[in-house]
């Protein structure tokens, strides 16, 4: 019978050791990494909820450009579009103002994208859409229509904030009916 | 009913999907996780099937099933790993598995599972370590002092001991193995927006095709190491393996058809879409390579190598080529899963397109370097774990 | 702010300890981070949210309400939210589908871009007569049982108790199985912070007072926004009146508080 330096169960008992040991490392490795909002509420970090709080506003509504803009805030509040974003057309307010100070102007649509972005909304073509919301036309029947010139661009009839605003003032001046009556 | 009506049909129904769905999340490296880790319970079962279930044909692979399983089971994690967008956030999923996930029970099943594999081939190798541990020179001996946890025992008692522990290790291996995978199959399973993944049946058709995968490999692994080590080839061990994969290779088909003609055959809403799917973007890689190519013909070569009485060689030429195939059919059932039932968006009312690239995070070329890391891992194992019986006189002598 | 009071009186220092430690919830409303901007010029769209505090707001039951009959498929709505999370090209937090279906009973649905450049031309290739064609927002459903917080696998994904279902960024993996669960297609990577990312009923713009930015630059109101506990808002008189109110995908079981109003049975 040959001598051994080991015990029979040594290995067993040692392999017993490492598993336990390597359990409490990991009971001790998560208390250490756990965030400390973790489980307040549910099964996630608390804090998170504050994170996303705290996300930046960037769209600031309409109210946040027309406080610095009066001119147009008095055609856009009375006309028919007052229901249009000012940051649909000329991007987010947080890509202009921050912290109270001007850091860079919108863009405004010119020439063919004045058209692009009236058509969004009033293509006749496009029949999805419900005709109690919004008024519809064809392009260019609206122009021949009107006797106008076809290659005019919306707002050369159009004050795009108001966009009867002109049209309006011309009839009152001319003292013309309103001609699809 | 005209033919431009059919075709206004088919395009109304395949051409809209949801604008986040055009990119398919899970690619390759999600094909690849469940083909490894099945590979992995696959080769363990044949392990048991010797262990536990004392097939005695099975007794020349049996322990090198384990060190093979074990190979593969190294690498389970790296597809995953490199798929994750943190994987340096890996650990919560250790750390706060969510109980409601079906995916945060895979780093506890994955690691007692990994643990009770690594435990059984020490307590089994332990003689042939001790032995190897007297012979050993420089940096081997550290490296065999911690594979024989420090022990030098090997009287009857503590092999007495041993072998009750390797019995208890198989047997929770085989429930733990069937788990692992089984488990892999729900986290498709259990995805009940997707209707093609959506099926009790995905966590049975994993399971056997883990199977399938895990013999088909033991058996083309075997055959070729000992070919090109001019070794002998236990004919009867080969034999035994097919008709196992016959067996298994039968079940897994018919369920993988079943879960398709339950679709086609209860037609609800789901199956115009999901028609579109197996007869469109999948036609060739389901129906032309997983169905026919790699699995009608696998299935008739099984047949005539399990049935028919033929020569050793051809045996051994067809039998590695018919594992050969299935392993190929696997890969391409875990891709028709995984990638298909991604193709398809949930408006169902289309599909979307997807093409790996070679040089890409989750590459071709990735995934070819993770198929090669087990082999190689597989090699250095080899010259720690003699795999052959007829190798390794300590454990002839222990076993006689 | 009351319970931040007493917090203050009961002991200086142990509340800034809280503070630092992020346990006072909300106490991080109380530091204005640079580049935020000034609400005092913004009048309060939802009545009583500022000066709210704590991590949930109980008293008020939100509803957010889409109105096929009226969306005119603008695209403003996806426009504003692009805008306001800098949402990366092909990604989309919200979007607006167009159906048209024709007298075969045949239906075509499109959205290129995710409806962010509107809609200029019509469809072309439907080779039947129409019958009907409309348009439909699609934004998070915010599922009383969200199938995403379910399988997240590591609690990134959550459900706060005022039933808004958020990301925390900071602790996503980017599994990608929250993408797979979602029965609606609304979830997808950011390919810039490498984690999951989806609409939050513009959470932070709620908790300060304001309708999300979809709602606010709707110029039709087909997207409404408002508490359910007050009798006198749209959401209240809309679910108590007798309109066609439905869900997407009912047979799912996520109970989606998302609701359409006009919702047509092709619609999923």
């Amino acid at each position: 019978m040959p001598e051994y330096k080991s015990k029979a169960y040594s290995h067993i008992f040692r392999i017993a050791l490492v598993l336990i040991a390597a359990g409490l490392i990991g009971v001790a490795v998560r208390a250490m990494v756990l965030p400390e909002s973790f489980g307040d509420y549910g099964h996630y970090r608390g804090s998170a909820i504050e994170d996303e709080i705290n996300r930046p506003i960037r769209n600031g509504t309409n109210s946040s450009c027309l406080v610095c803009h009066p001119y147009i805030r008095e055609m856009h509040l009375q006309g028919v579009h007052n229901t249009v974003s000012c940051e649909f057309c000329h991007g987010p307010v947080a890509d202009h103002v921050q912290d109270g100070k001007v850091i860079a102007r919108l863009p405004k649509k010119e020439g063919n994208d004045i058209k692009t972005l009236c058509l969004r909304c009033h293509n006749q073509i496009i029949r999805a859409r419900p005709k109690e919301s919004i008024k519809m036309i064809s392009m260019p029947q609206h122009l021949e229509e009107k006797h106008v010139r076809i290659d005019h661009n919306c707002n050369q009839c159009h004050n795009v904030h108001a966009p009867l605003m002109w049209v309006k003032e011309a009839r009152a001046i001319v003292g013309a009916e309103e001609d699809n009556k | 009913m005209n033919p431009e009506h059919g075709m206004a049909v088919a395009t109304a129904l395949t051409n809209y999907v949801f604008p986040n769905e055009l990119h398919v999340h899970w690619s390759l490296m999600i094909v690849l996780y469940p083909y490894i880790t099945g590979i992995v319970a696959g080769a363990f079962i044949v392990s048991s099937l010797y262990h536990v279930f004392h097939i005695e044909a099975l007794k020349p692979v049996s322990r090198y099933a384990l060190v093979f399983a074990l190979a593969f089971l190294a690498f389970a994690t790296a597809p995953l790993l490199i798929h994750l967008g943190h994987p340096e956030r890996a650990m919560s999923m250790m750390f706060t598995p969510s109980p409601t996930s079906a995916m945060a029970g895979f780093g506890y099943i994955y690691s007692a599972y990994a643990i009770v594999l690594i435990l059984e081939i020490l307590f089994i190798y332990r003689p042939t370590l001790v032995a190897l541990k007297q012979e050993a020179t420089g940096f081997q001996k550290p490296l065999y002092n911690i594979l024989t946890i420090g022990s030098d025992n090997v009287s009857e008692k503590s092999l007495a001991l041993d072998h009750k522990i390797i019995a208890f290790l198989a047997a929770i291996g085989i429930p733990m193995a069937c788990t692992l995978h089984g488990y892999v199959g729900f986290i498709f399973g259990g995805v009940k927006a997707n209707p093609m993944w959506a099926t009790p049946l995905m966590p049975v058709i994993f399971l056997l095709s883990a199977s399938v995968s895990g013999i088909a490999g033991i058996i083309l692994s075997y055959i070729l190491i000992k070919t090109f080590t001019r070794k002998f080839i236990d004919m009867d061990c080969i034999r035994t393996l097919i008709k196992f994969l016959w067996g298994c290779f039968i079940l897994d088909f018919v369920f993988e058809m079943l879960e398709l003609f339950s679709h086609a055959y209860m037609a609800t809403h789901h199956w115009e879409a999901l028609r579109d799917l197996y007869f469109g973007p999948l036609y060739n890689s389901f129906w032309v390579a997983q169905v026919f190519i790699f699995s009608v013909i696998p299935l008739v070569l099984l047949g005539i190598l399990s049935l028919v009485k033929l020569p050793d060689s051809w045996v051994k030429f067809w039998g590695s080529l018919v594992s050969f195939m299935i392993l190929i059919q696997v890969i391409l059932m875990r891709w028709n899963v995984v990638i298909g039932g991604q193709l398809m968006s949930k408006s169902e009312r289309g599909h979307t397109t997807f093409h790996p690239m070679w040089f890409e995070k989750e590459g071709i070329l990735v995934s070819i370097i993770i198929m090669l890391l087990p082999i190689v891992f597989l090699f250095i194992l080899s010259k720690v774990f003699p795999f052959w019986l007829d190798d390794d006189t300590v454990a002839e002598k222990q076993l006689t | 702010m009351d319970s931040i009071e007493k917090e203050i009186s009961r002991g200086r220092r142990t509340f800034i300890k809280k503070v630092l430690g992020g346990t006072v919830a909300g106490s991080l409303l109380l530091v204005i981070p640079a580049g935020a901007m000034d609400l005092a010029n913004i009048p309060e769209q939802i009545t009583g949210m500022r000066g709210k505090t704590g991590p949930f707001i109980t008293e008020k039951k939100f509803a957010f309400i889409v109105d096929i009959t009226r969306c005119i498929g603008c695209g403003s709505c996806c426009v504003a939210d692009k805008n306001e999370y800098q949402v990366p090209d092909g990604m989309y937090r919200t979007w607006v589908e167009r159906y048209v279906i024709d007298d075969e009973d045949n239906v075509y649905v499109d959205c290129p871009n995710g409806g962010l450049d509107g809609y200029q031309e019509p469809r072309q290739d439907i080779p039947h007569p129409i019958r009907d064609t409309f348009f439909v927002p699609k934004l998070c459903n915010m599922c009383e049982h969200p199938s995403c917080v379910q399988v997240c696998p590591v609690g990134a994904t959550y459900q706060t108790e005022d039933n808004f279902v958020l990301i925390d960024a900071k602790r996503c993996v980017a599994c990608g199985y929250c993408i797979q669960a979602c029965p609606y297609g609304i979830r997808y990577i950011n390919p810039e912070t490498r984690t999951a990312d989806k609409c939050s009923w513009c959470y932070h713009r709620v908790r300060k007072g304001l309708l999300p930015a979809c709602v606010d630059v709707c110029p039709v109101q087909a997207r409404k926004f408002g508490d359910l506990n007050d009798k006198d808002s749209e959401v209240y008189k809309i679910l108590h009146q007798p309109h066609v109110v439905s869900v997407l995908k009912p047979g799912m079981g996520n109970k989606p508080s998302l609701h359409y109003v006009g919702l047509r049975r092709e619609v999923v």
